[in-house]
């Protein structure tokens, strides 16, 4: 039981199927999200696949302030993933707010709505720190009791 | 009895051992021509497992009941194929299949899932009608929709039936959902489909219709071999050249519209099949 | 008495009989359904009797005294003086006209060209009568069952001042029993007094809520069925002319195959068939029945009296084998199928949707019928059972569902799983039930294939047609059950009469197909004589011929173990998470709601396709009806 389990958890890491959520960002985050996404970085390899859809995604990659028209919107894409399912919160204002946190609309982080598994500073972080940050990602997937909000970061 | 024993097992285990290694290299050879490496040959497997064993969420629980009566009659329809029964029937049973996969996306209230649901709908309008009439070309020339006869068929069936192949090509590529017919659901349709027809499927169910779909496309990759019946390489090479170059179309086209695909492929479809039928009628 | 006359006699008289009663005593409402309810009793024992006694010929002279044929004769005039009576009520001249001319050509017929004594030997009744007679007897008797809660209720929401419910029972028994009277003699005047029975008889039920559309409509269905009934006449004349007889079974007496005005007969006998089956060009008068009450859809129109069309080509079909005739009656028929199905997809009135299935079907009958071949013929007989029995229960449900929901079109039927879970269901089962194998009507849509891949015109219209019968069928299924979220089922209330009527009717069809194999070999098989043999075996649980096998029971097995497994994972499935469909992550909570501009809550909403651009009745019936006609011609000209 428990190797089968193992055998599952490892599988989980082999195929972790990405929503990408821009969660009100300057934009210049989700040109580097979706950067990774290209032949170039060729994230295929690692059986990533970006779908377009909670329902099938494994890992929620989310960039931006979140504010109070969308944070409903972050915590209902959040509700929709079938669990196990990992955060990684991409940007300074993914983090905290970045340049925006004193904006009076700004609530300020993705982790004041959802649990956040992997934090990914830089405004905007190189594709190759996001790319680092999934694999971290994969690694709680893998390891599920390191998860429970513990934090790390890229 | 225990032969008939083996041939359901063989059809029960081919369908999702063989549909999931072409579908991995399906999306190996994908990758190639986009100048990627894609992943490994084993992908399509690790994607089922991971969701199987995920938390099971659905939107209405009759979508539960029709992912399972779609890969309950995909499988029927494979190990029919296997036990060589009749193909007429092989494709009811396949069409039951469908219509329930249909039937379990209109059954969530996303408009997303409606389109896709709708969509795959014309898709059955489209092809059905061009295996039909692909089975009746093998009725023509061998006298019977039995597979057992038509697999004892002494000649390689696509010299007397290459335009049927071809019609057979456009149903084939509407089946698996390929360019330019990949309307219903696709992995890259996000803006106007998000996931269509599939959409609201997950988890464990989004993994059965994966396997039914493995197969379906082993079924349909079963048909082609009748055309090359004769001699296991022949079966081979047609088979390689066919799935490559549905892989080609798939990555050289762009996905067009309902409309376009019922016109196109009733058009072409009916006019190559009918000459192909009158061929066969007056020889 | 002989036991089998008397049980004709019981099967054509005690609805006549249950009718009279209905309108004399009928006013009060237990006395009418008690009225009802017995008759219908009466049918279903004596048509379960008769069923092990087929077939036989008996000879039928005299009935109380009177010759029989005298009796006939007078009561054939007065029908039609009955419908002249209606011509000048509603000032329809092409009603006028039709009745006239019929007159004229019975008074010749019966005054002038028939000569000498007649044979007695009129009743006949061989297995394919007995498939009609209990087809009549038993679906019949339940679509007059589920009409007394109907009828209580349609007044009710009418607001009728006087109850017309006695009238309304006294034409749907009366009804009954001509077609039971029709599909048991075999004197072609008698065949002909009882179809222009049902003639005036679905005139009558059409035109019951006395509405302008109602009167219309029914003017429609009785000038086309009397050009229906002219053909018939002139058909019978050209007959006798040929033959010196009036018995169908003499006149079908193969060895007069070829000459041109037996032919002609035929033909003109085979166009009152299609006009009674609504085919292209006359469906209109099919369509504009569907105002009636339902259950009146139901009877006339599924299960019933359409049937008598394919009833009278499936007799004559052994006369035309080989025939230029039979060839252009099997494109005829195809074509039917394609164009009906088409219609049918461009349609969201359910009714309609049910009409122009209907219409469908019958086509493919037709087309099996012209083919003319053992293995078509047997898929024709099988498909006219299946179809009665399927079309019968899915007329009844969307009647419940209308009178439930008020509406009978498909996008009000949203989630009604939600609303009539019961009665949901069953609609679905019934859609299942035509699509899908193991079931009979797939079975017999099977073996018409098979049997139609010599015909390259015939294969390809119903490769198309049967390709679009899917579409609409699925869509409507998948439209009754979408729905957020269903929750515990509860079944809903109904009259008990309704579920009685529906239970049996969905759990009877799907026996029935379990059945198939001995439905063949019981009733089918030994009608394959003459020009036809049985052409299937019962091997290993199923049908096989020469090139073709389907293994009904495995199948069914199989069938049945999915549907467990599914059940299962649908119980399961109760205790999963249940979360909202995908909405772009805007969904508010409540059902199918997002939230829009402003904050305001907006409902997603999504119609299905009909392609009316493409399959809308508006674009195709004026080319259905141009090709239908051509086709006719064809077939009257071919004869010659
Ligand atoms: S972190 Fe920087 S780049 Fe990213 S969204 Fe915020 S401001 Fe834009």
């Amino acid at each position: 039981m428990q190797g089968i389990k193992r055998f599952i958890n490892q599988l989980r890491a082999k195929s972790p199927w990405l929503l990408h959520f821009d969660c009100g960002s300057c934009n210049g985050c989700d040109i580097e999200i979706l950067a990774c996404l290209t032949p170039v970085y060729d994230v295929e390899r690692f059986g990533i696949i970006h779908v377009g859809n909670p329902f099938h995604a494994d890992l929620l990659l989310t960039s931006g302030t979140v504010n109070h028209r969308n944070k409903k919107v972050l915590a209902n894409l959040y509700s929709q993933m079938p669990s196990p399912k990992i955060v990684v919160a991409i940007g300074a204002c993914g983090l905290s707010g970045g340049i925006f946190r004193e904006a009076y609309n700004v609530v300020g982080g993705i982790d004041k709505v959802i649990p956040v598994d992997v934090y990914v500073p830089g405004c905007p972080p190189k594709p190759e720190a996001i790319i680092d940050g999934v694999v971290l990602g994969l690694g709680k997937l893998q390891a599920p009791q390191e998860r429970n909000g513990e934090r790390k970061e890229a | 009895m225990t032969e008939t024993a083996v041939l359901i097992l063989c059809g029960l285990i081919a369908g999702p051992v063989v549909g999931g290694l072409v579908s991995g290299l399906d999306r190996i050879l994908t990758a190639r021509m986009q100048s990627r490496i894609g992943p490994p040959l084993l992908q399509p497997f690790f994607d089922v497992v991971k969701l199987l064993a995920k938390e099971p969420l659905v939107v209405n629980v009759w979508q539960a009941f029709c992912a399972y009566c779609y890969i309950a009659a995909a499988s029927i329809a494979l190990v029919l194929f296997f036990l060589q029964s009749d193909l007429l029937l092989i494709f009811f049973v396949q069409a039951v299949g469908a219509v329930f996969l249909v039937v379990g996306a209109l059954s969530s209230t996303s408009p997303y899932s409606q389109i896709g649901a709708h969509r795959e709908l014309l898709q059955i309008l489209s092809y059905e009608p061009l295996l039909v009439l692909v089975v009746v070309g093998f009725y023509l020339e061998t006298g019977s929709f039995k597979l057992t006869d038509i697999y004892a068929w002494p000649h390689p069936m696509l010299l007397k039936l290459p335009f049927l192949f071809i019609v057979l090509g456009y149903a084939l590529t509407i089946k698996l959902r390929k360019s330019p017919f990949d309307l219903s659901t696709c992995h890259h349709a996000h803006q106007e489909l998000v996931k269509g027809l599939l959409t609201d499927y997950s988890g464990p169910f989004l993994a059965l219709t994966e396997i039914g779909h493995w197969f379906e496309v082993v079924l349909m990759l079963g048909v082609c071999t009748l055309f090359w019946a004769t001699s296991w390489i022949g079966m081979a090479v047609l088979l390689a050249v066919t799935y490559f170059l549905e892989v080609l179309v798939d990555n050289v086209t762009s996905r067009m519209n309902w409309r376009w695909m019922l016109s196109y492929v009733w058009g072409v479809g009916l006019t190559l099949s009918l000459v192909n039928l009158i061929w066969l009628h007056q020889g | 008495m002989d036991i089998r006359a008397m049980l004709t006699v019981i099967l054509v008289m005690a609805p006549f009989g249950g009718a009279i009663l209905c309108i004399v005593l009928g006013s009060s409402k237990a006395i009418r359904s008690a009225i009802v309810l017995a008759t219908g009793a009466v049918l279903i024992v004596s048509a379960l009797m008769l069923a092990p006694l087929v077939p036989f010929r008996l000879s039928a002279a005299t009935f109380l005294g009177v010759d029989l044929h005298r009796i006939i004769q007078v009561a054939d005039v007065a029908l039609l003086l009955i419908i002249l009576y209606y011509g000048f009520k509603h000032r329809q001249l092409t009603v006028i006209v039709l009745a006239a001319l019929q007159l004229g050509l019975t008074i010749y017929l019966e005054g002038f060209l028939v000569k000498g004594p007649l044979p007695v030997e009129r009743i006949f009744c061989d297995h394919l009568s007995l498939m009609m007679v209990l087809i009549i007897s038993i679906v019949g008797s339940i679509i007059c069952f589920q009409a007394i809660p109907y009828m209580e209720n349609h007044e009710h929401h009418y607001h009728v001042m006087r109850s017309r419910q006695p009238r309304f029972f006294f034409v749907m028994l009366l009804f009954l029993g001509g077609m039971n009277g029709l599909v048991l003699f075999d004197d072609l005047v008698f065949m002909y007094f009882f179809f222009e029975m049902t003639t005036l008889c679905s005139f009558l039920l059409i035109g019951h809520d006395r509405t302008t559309i109602a009167t219309r409509n029914a003017l429609r269905a009785l000038w086309m069925n009397s050009v229906g009934g002219a053909a018939f006449i002139l058909g019978i004349i050209a007959a006798y002319h040929e033959t010196g007889s009036l018995g169908l079974q003499k006149i079908l007496t193969p060895w007069l195959a070829g000459s041109g005005v037996y032919l002609l007969a035929l033909a003109l006998l085979c166009l009152a068939a299609f006009v009674k089956a609504a085919q292209f060009p006359f469906q209109s008068w099919l369509l504009g029945a569907m105002v009636a009450p339902t259950p009146v859809s139901a009877l006339l129109h599924s299960s019933t009296m359409v049937k008598v069309g394919v009833y009278m080509a499936l007799r004559l079909a052994p006369g035309f084998t080989g025939t230029l005739l039979s060839q252009s009656v099997a494109v005829f028929g195809a074509f039917s199928f394609l164009a009906g199905a088409a219609l049918a997809v461009g349609q969201s009135n359910g009714k309609k949707v049910l009409a122009y299935s209907t219409i469908s079907n019958l086509g493919l009958i037709f087309a099996c019928t012209g083919l003319n071949t053992a293995e078509s013929m047997i898929a024709a007989m099988l498909l006219l059972a299946f179809h009665a029995v399927v079309k019968a229960m899915l007329f009844l449900s969307v009647g419940a569902i209308e009178q439930h929901i008020e509406s009978r079109d498909i996008e009000d039927m949203r989630g009604l799983y939600a609303v009539m879970p019961l009665t949901a269901l069953i609609t679905v089962s019934g859609v299942i039930m035509m699509i899908m194998p193991p079931f009979g009507v797939l079975l017999s849509k099977w073996m018409a294939m098979e049997a139609a891949a010599q015909n390259l015109y015939v294969i390809v219209m119903v490769a198309l047609g049967s390709a679009l019968t899917v579409i609409y069928w699925a869509r409507w299924a998948g439209t009754l059950m979408s729905d957020p979220f269903a929750g515990r089922f509860r079944p809903e209330h109904q009259p008990a009469l309704t579920w009685l009527a529906l239970g049996p009717l969905c759990i009877g069809s799907a026996l029935l197909s379990v059945g198939a194999p001995w439905l063949y070999l019981r009733m089918i098989a030994p009608m394959m004589m003459g020009p036809y043999s049985p052409a299937y075996a019962f091997k290993a649980g199923g049908l096989e011929n020469a090139y073709g096998t389907f293994a009904i029971l495995p199948l069914s097995v199989v069938a049945t173990l999915g549907l467990v497994v599914a059940a299962v994972a649908l119980k399961r499935a109760f205790r999963a998470k249940i979360v909202s469909p995908y909405l772009s992550g805007l969904q508010t909570g409540e059902p199918s709601m997002f939230r829009g501009p402003m904050n305001q809550s907006v409902k997603a909403e999504a119609k299905n396709y009909y392609l009316d651009t493409i399959f809308g009745e508006a674009r195709l019936t004026d080319w259905v009806n141009l090709g239908g006609g051509i086709l006719l011609t064809l077939i009257l000209g071919g004869a010659l």
